[in-house]
């Protein structure tokens, strides 16, 4: 009779565990959905602001230029939500990495977006909130990422 | 249909308006500035597709995007 019990508890215990874990996965699942939907939506603005140009090469590789409407200087945009703006030189070699994002949880076409509209507009205050880092060129020796 | 689209965690949310209809165009100004004020930039798009910041409310503009203020990352 206790042998009897303790199966059965031990088979509803299984059966409530597994259940629950099914209803995890299909809650994550729903959210990865959501994130995708989200991302996807982010995306689409993005592309409908940039130049054809800029669709091209973001098309391409995922990263696109811009150039600063203050001094005239390049950036290249790539796919990201931070880190993610350098500033490139004439051979288009990433000299200097500029961080600037909006504030709050955006999504990566959205973040590129505000970055892309802050530098062809207003270059010199996008640059004034934003924190440089040292980028790592090719050829070049690594120099560590200073803390801020 | 004119558009206001302003950036937040769901990718960005969309308000449409009649730019005919006064009392629409009376809203979607109030939202221009409740957002400008809270800090969103916003930017619309000229004939040739550039970006231009705008500080005013715009009644003629198709699409109006906002997007949070800037900070270093």
């Amino acid at each position: 009779m206790v042998m009897e019990r303790l199966t059965s508890a031990t088979r509803y215990l299984w059966h409530s565990l597994a259940e629950g874990a099914r209803k995890v996965q299909a809650l994550r699942e729903r959210l990865r959905t959501i994130e995708d939907i989200q991302e996807a939506r982010g995306l689409t603005l993005l592309r409908e602001w940039l130049s054809v140009e800029q669709q091209a090469q973001f098309n391409a590789s995922k990263c696109f230029d811009v150039v600063g409407c203050d001094s005239g200087r390049r950036y290249r945009i790539r796919h990201g939500t931070g880190t993610n703006v350098h500033e490139i030189d004439d051979a288009g070699r990433p000299v200097m990495g500029w961080c600037f994002v909006p504030s709050g949880h955006l999504v990566a076409g959205d973040v590129m977006l505000a970055q892309k509209i802050a530098l062809e507009t207003n270059e010199r205050a996008a640059l004034a909130v934003a924190n440089r880092f040292p980028v790592q060129v090719p050829g070049r020796p690594h120099v560590p990422r200073r803390a801020y | 249909m004119a558009t206001q689209i302003v950036m937040d965690q769901t990718g960005d949310t969309r308000h449409y308006f009649n730019p005919d209809d006064t009392e629409a165009l009376s809203k979607a100004e109030e939202r221009f500035k409740l957002l400008t004020t809270v800090g969103f930039t916003a930017a619309v798009r000229d004939t040739a597709g550039e970006p231009i910041v705008i500080r005013s409310f715009d009644p003629t503009a198709e699409e109006t995007v906002f997007f949070p203020r800037l900070v270093g990352g």
